[in-house]
């Protein structure tokens, strides 16, 4: 497995402040699986993918990425995990505003090797659909080419896990849909393990696996073929 | 620098904007370095072109060439390598359509201090013939030009010109010392026909030369300094470029400042990307770096530019080492003005930017 909580808790504040953000939570995602996160907001899911996106260390129990275990690490090697091992889509663009679509994949180039080779980029645009944006800045998009250049950056840097946070938020369902369909093609294609964080139901059409997140506890909500009515 | 650059390849006005700035204070502060330049000059230029390392005073005088007055034979006793006599007064010399402040300097014809004539006659042959400060030429004063002067009938007559003889903000005009003296003394003349106000020394162990009573020996450069109001001019722009320094860093820094609040998000972003905080910081300074060199390299050419085309009354004296040396620290006074943009972006935490 690519990435792994083993007994993760996370509290913050002690003694009559305490607050279990995320109760001791076990988890497992595969490469090439996608799985949703979903729950209402103030639910833990934050928690959960700032924890998983090696972004804060658990109070107690182990966040294992890519056979590393990261629990007793500092920001700075963190930081280093985060570039090498996991691509971010993040509900609000996060893309740089003075760069082009080209330079939003170059600026990687320049902090971190054995990115995308020119011809795989080449394909991963086409897949996108985002070919013809190529020289344009964020602010020359829609929200769904942002979006799309968002995924393209995060694969770019061919990333062993795919954390995306309300990767539709913006979008209407169209094109919420479109992303999802995107999300799930790259995901079996270059095999990453894919968490999509939402509140959005709709969405986990998409998904091999779905997990609830209630008052800080991680369920297992249902597998692919599993019905989903039965469990609502 | 990549992401520094592209910056600034957008958002082409912010940066024109900050550029524009920098550029103003650098041209501020090289125009005030060429005027303090210049205004030493005018000050200093006679003594720096004599090249000796020490003066000769009394004891009394406070290290005042004007106030100074000893018998030229001292001079005869001390062992110094080459020393050169000086007899100063100061007048208002008149060629009949101009009146100018001027500086008569009787010196000895055999001395190392005697004028390198650049136009007319070298020698000082003819009776009261004085060699004049080509500064004079500017004001309409010629070769064979006939001065009256305010202190006495005597008559002198221009019988040359020399470059760099300005002393204490007056051009100089040199002449032979008795007639000086003459001029100087009047009806006490036989009585005090040695004295001089200074003897100039030119021996680098001046320090350890005995000296006469009451007679004080300085360097040259103290001499300047105590020059009247030679110091409190000196001082005063000086302490402008300084303070220049200190306003350009806090333009940067105020700058930078502004825009990196405007962009903590996105640095957040990027860190929460796992993109080094130095990365960023080293953008951030590159960026000033970019920007102080524009500005500084533009105000240097447009200081150049400007100079040319100031009057020869302004004086203004670009000395390129000096400029250069100040370009330098205004680069790097800029540099340290995005030390505090460094460091709001090192305390950015990738946490908050995912609103974990």
């Amino acid at each position: 497995m690519v990435l792994e909580l083993r007994n993760a808790k996370k509290t913050f504040g002690e003694g009559n402040t305490l607050v279990e953000a995320m109760k001791e939570t076990n988890f497992l995602v595969e490469r090439g699986e996608l799985v949703a996160v979903i729950g209402p907001s103030g639910s833990g899911k934050s928690t959960f993918l700032t924890v998983a996106g090696a972004l804060q260390t658990p109070s107690e129990g182990e966040v294992i990425i890519n056979g590393k275990e990261l629990s007793q690490l500092n920001e700075k090697q963190r930081s280093k995990i985060r570039l090498q091992e996991i691509g971010f889509i993040l509900q609000a663009s996060n893309l740089v505003p003075f760069l082009t679509v080209d330079q939003q994949l170059e600026l990687l180039n320049k902090v971190k090797k054995d990115n995308m080779t020119k011809d795989e980029q080449r394909k991963l645009y086409e897949d996108l659909g985002i070919t013809k944006l190529h020289k344009n800045y964020p602010s020359d998009l829609s929200g769904g080419e942002r979006q799309r250049v968002a995924i393209a950056k995060a694969l770019f840097s061919k990333p062993a896990i795919l954390l995306a946070d309300e990767p539709t938020a913006s979008l209407d369902s169209d094109r919420a849909f479109e992303v999802m369909e995107l999300l799930r093609n790259e995901t079996k294609s270059n095999q990453t393990a894919t968490i999509v964080v939402t509140h959005d139901i709709r969405l986990i059409q998409y998904v091999d696996k779905v997990y609830k997140m209630t008052d800080g506890v991680l369920q297992l909500e249902s597998s692919a073929g599993m019905s989903l009515d039965s469990t609502e | 620098m990549f992401l520094a650059w592209s910056e600034i390849k957008k958002n082409k006005l912010r940066f024109l904007l900050i550029t524009s700035i920098l550029l103003l204070v650098s041209f501020l502060v090289f125009f005030l370095s060429g005027l303090a330049n210049g205004l030493a000059s005018m000050n200093r230029e006679a003594i720096d072109s004599w090249k000796v390392d020490a003066v000769l005073l009394t004891e009394e005088s406070d290290k005042s060439l004007y106030e100074s007055a000893l018998d030229k034979k001292i001079a005869d006793e001390l062992d110094a390598k080459e020393t050169a006599v000086v007899s100063q007064m100061g007048a208002i010399a008149n060629n009949g359509e101009t009146k100018q402040n001027v500086m008569l300097f009787g010196i000895d014809r055999e001395e190392f201090i005697k004028p390198e004539v650049s136009e007319g006659d070298p020698t000082f042959y003819v009776q009261n013939g004085v060699v004049a400060s080509d500064v004079l030429k500017d004001e309409g004063f010629k070769i064979g030009d006939t001065l009256e002067l305010s202190s006495t009938d005597t008559k002198l007559t221009i019988v040359g010109f020399t470059e760099k003889a300005r002393f204490n903000a007056s051009p100089i005009l040199y002449m032979k010392l008795n007639d000086m003296q003459k001029i100087k003394y009047g009806d006490a003349y036989t009585m005090n026909k040695d004295l001089v106000n200074a003897i100039v020394i030119k021996d680098k162990d001046w320090a350890t030369l005995s000296l006469p009573d009451n007679t004080e020996i300085i360097e040259t450069e103290k001499f300047i300094e105590n020059l009247p109001g030679y110091t409190e001019q000196n001082l005063t722009l000086v302490y402008m470029i300084y303070f220049l320094f200190v306003i350009s860093a806090a333009i940067v820094a105020i700058f930078l400042y502004v825009l990196t609040v405007q962009k903590i998000s996105m640095f957040g972003l990027m860190k929460a990307q796992g993109i080094s905080s130095a990365y960023l910081a080293r953008s951030v300074v590159a960026q000033t770096f970019i920007l102080a060199l524009i500005g500084v390299v533009l105000a240097f050419g447009l200081t150049l530019l400007a100079g040319s085309f100031l009057p020869n009354a302004v004086p203004i004296m670009f000395d390129i080492p000096t400029m250069i040396i100040y370009g330098l620290v205004l680069i790097v006074v800029a540099i340290l003005g995005a030390v505090i943009s460094v460091w709001t972006i090192i305390r950015i935490d990738p946490l908050e930017a995912i609103g974990g």
